[in-house]
């Protein structure tokens, strides 16, 4: 067993009325990616923020590496071994890259050279550009080369690809897979299912502060994803019917197509079979495009929570 | 110490690369040093008002009468005023308002009239003869007792003669006339100096001599000049405006972009932080004292020399402007609120505190008001340091500034948040 880099109990954070945080448990350990995955408001800052040492918590316990975050020399101590992406990350826009990672660097006793650092993030050819010129991709990434700079054990990406286009969000993917092969513990937080899914090792899900499952994406899809999904676009209302009358659990949207839900192999199979029969009987359905969808994390929060997350990250 | 120079490096290089920085903290102040300089500096000469002058005391042949003339002289020889004649045939109200044009200042006329020397030669011998007469008088009284009857006869007759004479000499006195702006602030100005001039001739003609006299004594070795009054002030005001306004500004700025946020995850105190901006302020301000003077210097030959206390009063004064920038930044939470705040704080202080001008020049309830403003002994001191040399106004204001830095660095850093609540 990997060695426990975050041990979270029973930790409640509340402002005034509002309990943000409600009584979570977690843990995190050595080598793996973690994400905290959730709708805005969730307490998924919160809680980072908190292990961050840069916010209190009510009641409870977090410690990191073992120290404790609420104590003034265990802080010390923590700040050292982490580094921190946070939310919306920016820098001074009139500095180069490697003047703002270079700033961060020099915080700490002990820091890694600046330039191997950009290079570690693909960024030389942007060493002496000013932050103000940079996309929002590079940003992010400069942002992770600061969280880097400091050789952390562990790494906190608060929303790392929030607000980016989709070859941003790739890009700060490829990132976040390289920080895993070097070994360093990740703490992510996402709204984006996809997100999680891809990156992370264990996923916990969190809303309205309680987290309501932790495990393997994997894991988690087998337990709560559900049954696989055969579709047969613009299928119709027709062979929907027939498909509900034969196997229940079947559905049409609004274009028409019909989605049927099969426990497993040998009934998708059957199906199938009872789609192409009505095929060749009327010559109708032999064009659609068929296909075969197997459950996601997103079928995962849709089970567990009652509603989907909006890109915007609202819950709806 | 070694963060809070990482941080002073920091700010100070993005601080250097923002033209809007330079230009407000570097540029303005030297345009504004140019234009009080210029304006009131008393620089490129003493400054003239023009006169209209109409000479109506003319001979027969047209030519000005020696009197009027020498009156005209005198009036030039002040070298306060711009003189341009007027001709006897011309009005001159006209005549000036066309000469002058729609933007040419305030119209100033002094109208000498027809009959001005014969009135004044009349009224000078009338004068003196009359000073002859009682003066004999007086002799003939304190000398009575020792003349004989012949001798009394005699000087009686004499006065008497004297006294039909006196009074035949036409009693006129002459009168000028002097047209002024009721809306011309200098109307006053030019009018003493008229009468001025006016009494002169008189004492002139008459033979009399000023008995009380002024002799004027510079209480400073050197002598200055308003610009070199304006150089100190104008550095502490914009020492003050960098302070509060700036720092305000940006740290506000810093705290939306989660710029203080993300520095407070690393082992950076916030101590830390707020010297490494002060020491930023510092330099900042040193450089802008650098420019001010060489400005001053090359421009207007400014007699301001800083020394050790100087810079010291710059260093214990960007303490001071900083730790308010931190204190109003604590404060609020957006970006234009904090600007109009420390807008609202500093444009005020900045003619309310004696940095432009004198305290004295202002009404009470002003000076009051100045006493309680940081600025005014910030820039008291350093005045006092750069161009008085006047030891008690350097330690006494920097006493203050130290009181007020401290003060104010320790409310800021209890304002500034370094955890999240």
């Amino acid at each position: 067993m990997a060695e426990m880099v975050v041990d979270v109990d029973s930790l409640v954070k509340e402002y005034g009325s509002l309990r943000a945080v409600d009584g979570i448990s977690f843990e995190l350990h050595e080598g793996e990616v973690f994400a905290l995955l959730g709708p805005n408001g969730a307490g998924k800052t919160t809680t980072v923020e908190i292990l961050e040492c840069i916010r209190p918590l009510t009641s409870g316990s977090a410690k990191v590496f073992g120290y404790d975050v609420t104590k003034g020399e265990d802080v010390r101590e923590i700040k050292k071994r982490i580094g921190v992406l946070p939310q919306d990350f920016s820098a001074l826009d009139k500095l180069s890259v490697k003047e703002n990672i270079d700033l961060i660097g020099r915080m700490y006793e002990k820091k890694l050279d600046t330039l191997e650092v950009i290079k570690l993030l693909d960024l030389e050819e942007k060493t002496k550009e000013r932050f103000e010129n940079l996309s929002g991709g590079l940003k992010q990434r400069v942002g992770v080369a600061a969280a880097l700079v400091n050789n952390p054990q562990l790494v906190f990406l608060d929303e790392p690809t929030t607000g980016l286009d989709p070859r941003a969000r790739r890009e700060v993917w490829q990132v976040i897979e390289n920080l895993k092969k070097l070994g360093k513990t990740v703490f992510l937080t996402s709204h984006y299912m996809e997100e999680a899914q891809v990156l992370a090792d264990r996923i916990a899900i969190i809303n309205r502060g309680k987290i309501a499952v932790v495990g393997s994406p994997q894991d988690l899809i087998s337990r709560y994803g559900g049954l696989k999904t055969l579709v047969i676009r613009k299928g119709g209302k027709k062979l929907a019917k027939t498909l509900q009358d034969k196997y229940g659990g079947t559905s049409l949207n609004e274009d028409g197509d019909v989605f049927v839900k099969v426990d497993d192999v040998k009934e998708m199979w059957q199906a199938l079979s009872t789609v192409t029969d009505i095929s060749m009987l009327t010559d109708v359905y032999i064009d659609k495009e068929i296909e075969i969808q197997t459950p996601t994390i997103e079928d995962v929060f849709l089970k567990v929570v009652g509603g989907r997350i909006t890109e915007e990250g609202e819950l709806k | 110490m070694r963060r809070s120079l990482t941080i002073f490096t920091a700010v100070t290089k993005n601080w250097m690369r923002s033209r809007s920085g330079v230009f407000f903290s570097i540029l303005f102040p030297i345009m504004l040093l140019l234009v009080f300089g210029v304006i009131f500096g008393g620089v490129g000469g003493p400054s003239t008002y023009s006169l209209f002058v109409q000479n109506l005391d003319r001979r027969p042949n047209g030519t000005p009468t020696e009197l009027s003339n020498a009156f005209v002289e005198a009036l030039n020889s002040t070298k306060t005023f711009s003189v341009t004649n007027v001709a006897v045939d011309a009005d001159p109200r006209t005549y000036a308002r066309d000469t002058l044009g729609p933007l040419g200042g305030s119209i100033r006329i002094l109208i000498i009239p027809q009959g001005f020397q014969d009135d004044l030669l009349n009224g000078t011998l009338k004068v003196r003869v009359g000073i002859s007469q009682g003066t004999l008088l007086t002799i003939y009284e304190l000398s009575r007792p020792y003349l004989n009857e012949t001798q009394r006869a005699a000087v009686e007759q004499g006065l008497t003669q004297m006294s039909q004479y006196n009074a035949s000499i036409p009693d006129r006195s002459t009168s000028l006339t002097l047209v002024l702006d009721a809306s011309d602030q200098s109307s006053g100005i030019v009018k003493s100096i008229v009468v001025s001039i006016a009494n002169a001739f008189n004492y002139q003609l008459i033979g009399a001599r000023a008995v009380v006299n002024f002799r004027e004594e510079s209480i400073t070795v050197r002598q200055f000049r308003a610009v070199d009054f304006y150089v100190p002030g104008i550095i502490s005001a914009f020492i003050m405006t960098n302070g509060i306004i700036a720092v305000t500004t940006n740290t506000t700025e810093f705290k939306r972009r989660g710029i203080i946020k993300r520095l407070s995850i690393t082992p950076l105190g916030k101590i830390e932080w707020i010297l490494g901006n002060v020491f930023s302020q510092t330099i900042l301000n040193l450089m802008l004292t650098g420019i001010m003077i060489a400005v001053g210097w090359l421009v207007f030959n400014v007699q301001a020399i800083p020394d050790a206390f100087s810079f010291l009063l710059i260093f214990l004064g960007s303490a001071m402007f900083s730790g308010i920038g931190m204190l109003l930044s604590g404060l609020v939470r957006d970006v234009e609120a904090a600007s109009a705040i420390g807008n609202a704080i500093a444009f005020p202080m900045m003619f309310l505190s004696g940095a432009y001008f004198p305290l004295e020049f202002m009404p009470d309830f002003v000076q009051s008001i100045a006493k309680v403003l940081p600025l005014t002994y910030f820039s008291e001191g350093l005045r006092s340091a750069m161009i008085y040399k006047y030891s008690e106004g350097i330690f006494t204001n920097m006493a203050i500034v130290s009181v007020l830095a401290m003060a104010f660095i320790v409310l800021g850093s209890l304002v500034t948040r370094w955890k999240e609540k």
